[in-house]
C-alpha cells in the first residue's frame, strides 16, 4: 500500500531539514548544510512493512511553486494522502506564503479532495517571546484562510520534541487499523502489569499506537487543542504521567541512536530500573519497537524481555492485518 | 553570628547547593571579553543548549557559581578586565585556573594577560594547575585549527621560557574545546580529575573492576555534569566517551519521562539517608590488582564510634544496559548509581553481559562499598569532621 504525501512550503521554511531528521536519523545541527531543493524530490520510505510512504519534498522557490500550480498541476496534486503544508514563523513574506497556501489548497481541491491537511507553523524556536500567543495569532489566520476546512495545525520545530509529536499525528492517520494494534497493547501490558506500552516505528521512532486508549491522548487525536478526558480515564495512571513523553520518547531515542551511529554501532535495545520506573525498549516486530513502562517495583526486566519474545509472532500478525484489511 | 553570604554572590540555578559549612574547592575562569567563559559554564552545569549561548550577556562582575559535582565546586565566572589584584581574593585561594582563548584570536592581548597570570599564580602558590581552553574549536576547518592551537601553544611556552627558563617546567595543559561538541565534557573533566584528591584510589577500582569483568573501558561520572571523574589505565578514546555521555544524557532525561504523579515510587533514595545501623564492615578481600594503600586505609577506618553509614546495603540503586549492534560480538553499555552524585559506565561484549550476569552484579556491589568509603572519607574531611 502506497500513500503519496505532498511536503509543500516556501523555500527555506524547513521542508527538507524535517525529512532529513526524521527519516535518516541526521541531527538538527547538520540541517544548515542543506542546499536548497531543485523541483521535487521523491522518496520512499517503507514505513511498518507494507505500507510505503512516498514522499513528495517540493523545493518552494517561486519558480518551482508557480510550476506546480500550472504545467505540472496534475502531476503533483493527484492521488494525494496528505499533504503537510509548512510555514516558517519568522518568514518575512508571510503574505505572498498564504497565497501560495490559497492556490495550493485549490490544486488539491481539485485533485484530491479527501487528502489529509497538517499544518506545520515552524522554527518556533526562534520566537523568544510568547510562543504560545504568536503561534495561536499564526494558527487563527491560517484557519481563516480555509474556513471550510477543520485544520490540523502544529507549532513545530527541529530543535525539540514538537516535530516528533506532529509527524507521529501524520502518519497515525494513515496506519488504518491503529486502534486494533492500542487494544492488542493494553492487553499485552495487563499481562506485563505495566503502566503503559508504546509501539514505535523501527526507524523513525514515531509513535505508531500506544496501550493507552485513543481518547485519552489528547497528543494524538485533537484537533485545534479539543480535548475530551471523561472520568472514566482519570483512574488509568498512564493519564498521570508526562503528556509529552511520547514525542520527548521519540527524539531521545533518535538523539542516542545518532550517537551509536557515530561509532559505527547500530542501538538495538535498552534497559532501566530507574528510581520510578522500569522499562525495556525491545524489538517487537521487523518494523516496529516496543517501549513498556512498568511502575510495579516487583516485575524485573527479564520478565518483560521475555514477554516481548512471545509476543512477537502475535504482533506480526496483527501488524500485517492492520494494512491489508484498509 | 556567621555572616550569611550575600545573595547577590550566589545566583540561584538548579545546580546551586544551600549554603552550608562545606569547604568548597575554588576554580577561576578568566579570559578576554566573548571569549566564551559563561558560555562554558552554562552549557556545563545548567544545561544551556550551546545556540542559546548567544543570547547571554557580558559579565559585569565577578559571579560566584556554586556548582556540586563529586566534590563541591565554587567556579568563579569574572569580567574581562578583572586582575590578580582586583579580583578579591588572593590567586593562592584556587585549586585551578581556567583561562579561555577564542582559538581565532591570534593577536597579542590574550597571550599577555594569561602570561600575566601565570606569573602571579607562580608567585602566589607554585603549583596551580594552569588549564588553558582553546575555546570555539568548531568554527575553523581542522587544518586551522591545529595551526591555531599550536601557535598558541608555544607563543605562550616561548613568552615564559623568555622571562626565565625554568618556567618551561610549569603545571600549564592546553586544550581544544567548544560548546558545540563533546570536546568541552572531555576537557573540564581533566580540569576536575585534578581537583579530586582521593583519584587514583577511584582509578585502582576501576582498574580491578575492569580486569574482573573483561570491560575494555569503564568511566565513573558525575551524573549531572556528565563529567568523568576517573577512568580505568585504559587509554581514552572520544568516541567511547562521546557515547558514554550522551548515554547519560538520554538516562538523565528518561528518569523524569516517566515518574508518575499519583503512585509514588516505593523505591527508597538515599538522598533520604534516614539513619540506619552501621552495617558491618565491606568485604576485606581486597582483588590483588589494588595495590595502593586505599584499599586498606578505608577497611580499616573505625567505623564504630563514627556517624551512622550513609550507604546502607539493602537500598535500590537504579541500573540500566544499553546493547548495540552489529559491532562484532555486540556491545553492551551498562550503567550503575554508585552514590548520590557519581555512576559507573561500563562497556562490556554483549556475550559476557548476557552470560556472566551475576558475576557482573557481585563486581558492581563490591565497586561500589569501595567508591562509598572514599567518598565518605572525603565528606567528612571537608564537613571538618
Ligand atoms: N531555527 C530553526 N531553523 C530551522 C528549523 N528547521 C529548519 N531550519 C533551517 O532552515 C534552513 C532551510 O531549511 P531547508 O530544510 O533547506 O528548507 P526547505 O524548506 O527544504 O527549502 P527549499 O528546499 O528551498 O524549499 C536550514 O538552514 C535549516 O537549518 C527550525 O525548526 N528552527
Ligand atoms: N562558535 C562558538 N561560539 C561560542 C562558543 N562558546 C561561546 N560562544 C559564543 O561566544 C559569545 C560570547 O560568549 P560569553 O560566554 O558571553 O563570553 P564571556 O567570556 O563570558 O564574555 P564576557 O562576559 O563579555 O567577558 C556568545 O555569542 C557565545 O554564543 C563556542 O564554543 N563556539
Ligand atoms: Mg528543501
Ligand atoms: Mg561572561
Amino acid at each position: 500500500m502506497k500513500k503519496k504525501v505532498l511536503l509543500m512550503g516556501a523555500s527555506g521554511s524547513g521542508k527538507t531539514s524535517m525529512r532529513s531528521i526524521i527519516f535518516s536519523n541526521n541531527p538538527a545541527s547538520l540541517t544548515s548544510r542543506l542546499g536548497a531543493t531543485i523541483d521535487v524530490e521523491q522518496n520512499h520510505v517503507r514505513f511498518l512493512g507494507d505500507l510505503i510512504l512516498n514522499l513528495w519534498d517540493c523545493g518552494g522557490q517561486d519558480a518551482f511553486m508557480d510550476s506546480y500550480l500550472t504545467s505540472q498541476r496534475a502531476t503533483i496534486f493527484q492521488h494525494v494522502g496528505v499533504l503537510i503544508y509548512v510555514f516558517d514563523i519568522e518568514s518575512r513574506e508571510a503574505a505572498k506564503d498564504l497565497e501560495y497556501y490559497r492556490d495550493c489548497l485549490e490544486g488539491l481541491r481539485q485533485f484530491s479532495p479527501n487528502a489529509a491537511i497538517f499544518l506545520l507553523v515552524h522554527k518556533m524556536d526562534l520566537v523568544r517571546a510568547g510562543r504560545e500567543v504568536t503561534f495561536e495569532k499564526k494558527r487563527d489566520e491560517l484557519q481563516e484562510c480555509s474556513p471550510e476546512l477543520s485544520l490540523s495545525v502544529f507549532g513545530t520545530s527541529i530543535y525539540d520534541e514538537s516535530l516528533y509529536k506532529a509527524w507521529s499525528n501524520i502518519v497515525h492517520t494513515l496506519i488504518p487499523n491503529a486502534n486494533i494494534l492500542s487494544t492488542h497493547l493494553s492487553t499485552f501490558a495487563q499481562a506485563c502489569s505495566a503502566t503503559e506500552v508504546i509501539l514505535f516505528e523501527r526507524t523513525t521512532f514515531l509513535v505508531i499506537a500506544t496501550s493507552s486508549s485513543s481518547s485519552s491522548r489528547p497528543a494524538l487525536s485533537s484537533t485545534n487543542g479539543r480535548t475530551n478526558n471523561d472520568a472514566r480515564q482519570s483512574d488509568n495512571p498512564a493519564n498521570t504521567l508526562d503528556p509529552t513523553r511520547y514525542e520527548r520518547t521519540s527524539e531521545l531515542i533518535k538523539a542516542f541512536k545518532h550517537s551509536c551511529s557515530r561509532v559505527r554501532g547500530e542501538f538495538h535495545s535498552l534497559e532501566m530500573e530507574l528510581w520510578d520506573f522500569t522499562a525495556v525498549l525491545d524489538e517487537m516486530t521487523k518494523n516496529t519497537y516496543v517501549l513498556i513502562i512498568v511502575h510495579d517495583p516487583s516485575i524485573e526486566t527479564a520478565a518483560l524481555k521475555l514477554n516481548i519474545r512471545m509476543a512477537r509472532r502475535k504482533f506480526e500478525e496483527l501488524q500485517g492485518d492492520s494494512l491489508i484489511s484498509s | 553570628m556567621a555572616a550569611a553570604p550575600s545573595p547577590a554572590d550566589h545566583p540561584h540555578n538548579g545546580l546551586d547547593a544551600p549554603d552550608g559549612p562545606v569547604q568548597r574547592t575554588k576554580v577561576l575562569l578568566l579570559g578576554l571579553r566573548r571569549a566564551g567563559k559563561t558560555s562554558i559554564l552554562e552549557v556545563l552545569f545548567n544545561q544551556l543548549p550551546p545556540k542559546q549561548t548567544f543570547y547571554l550577556e557580558t559579565t559585569m562582575r565577578i559571579v560566584k557559581h556554586q556548582v556540586d559535582t563529586v566534590i563541591p565546586l565554587e567556579i568563579w565566572d569574572t569580567p574581562a578586565n578583572v586582575t590578580a589584584e582586583n579580583l578579591g581574593a588572593p590567586l593562592s585561594e584556587f585549586s585551578s585556573i581556567i583561562f579561555v582563548i577564542d582559538i581565532r584570536d591570534l593577536y597579542n592581548q590574550p597571550i599577555s594577560k594569561l602570561v600575566e597570570f601565570i606569573l602571579a599564580a607562580n608567585k602566589a602558590k607554585g603549583d596551580i594547575p594552569i588549564e588553558v581552553f582553546v575555546h570555539k574549536a568548531e568554527k575553523l576547518q581542522e587544518e586551522d585549527k591545529i595551526e591555531n592551537y599550536r601557535q598558541i601553544n608555544d607563543r605562550v611556552l616561548d613568552r615564559l621560557i623568555d622571562i626565565d627558563p625554568d618556567y618551561e617546567h610549569l603545571n600549564i595543559s592546553f586544550h581544544l574545546t567548544s560548546v558545540y561538541d563533546h570536546s568541552l565534557h572531555e576537557s573540564f573533566s581533566k580540569v576536575l580529575q585534578k581537583l579530586v584528591e582521593s583519584l587514583p584510589f577511584l582509578e585502582g577500582l576501576l582498574n580491578v573492576f575492569c580486569a574482573n569483568s573483561q570491560s575494555p573501558k569503564a568511566f565513573l561520572f558525575d551524573i549531572r555534569s556528565r563529567l568523568y571523574v576517573a577512568t580505568d589505565a585504559s587509554p581514552v578514546d572520544s568516541a567511547t566517551h562521546n557515547l558514554c555521555c550522551d548515554y547519560l544524557q538520554m538516562l538523565n532525561s528518561f528518569g523524569p519521562l516517566y515518574k508518575s504523579i499519583t503512585s509514588g515510587s516505593s523505591r527508597q533514595r538515599p538522598a533520604t539517608q534516614t539513619p540506619t545501623p552501621a552495617a558491618s564492615s565491606g568485604p576485606s578481600r581486597s582483588p590483588s590488582l589494588h595495590d595502593s594503600a586505599a584499599g586498606s586505609q578505608s577497611s580499616d577506618a573505625p567505623i564504630s564510634p563514627g556517624p551512622p553509614k550513609k550507604h546502607p546495603k539493602e537500598l535500590f540503586y537504579p541500573s540500566a544496559a544499553t546493547t548495540l549492534h552489529p559491532v562484532t560480538p555486540g556491545t553492551t553499555l551498562t550503567y550503575h548509581l554508585i552514590t548520590r552524585h557519581l555512576a559507573l559506565l561500563a562497556v562490556l561484549p554483549t556475550s559476557v553481559y548476557e552470560s556472566r550476569r551475576g558475576l557482573l552484579e557481585y563486581n558492581i556491589v563490591f565497586f561500589r562499598e569501595g567508591i562509598q568509603e572514599i567518598c565518605d572519607v572525603e565528606d567528612e574531611v571537608r564537613d571538618g569532621g
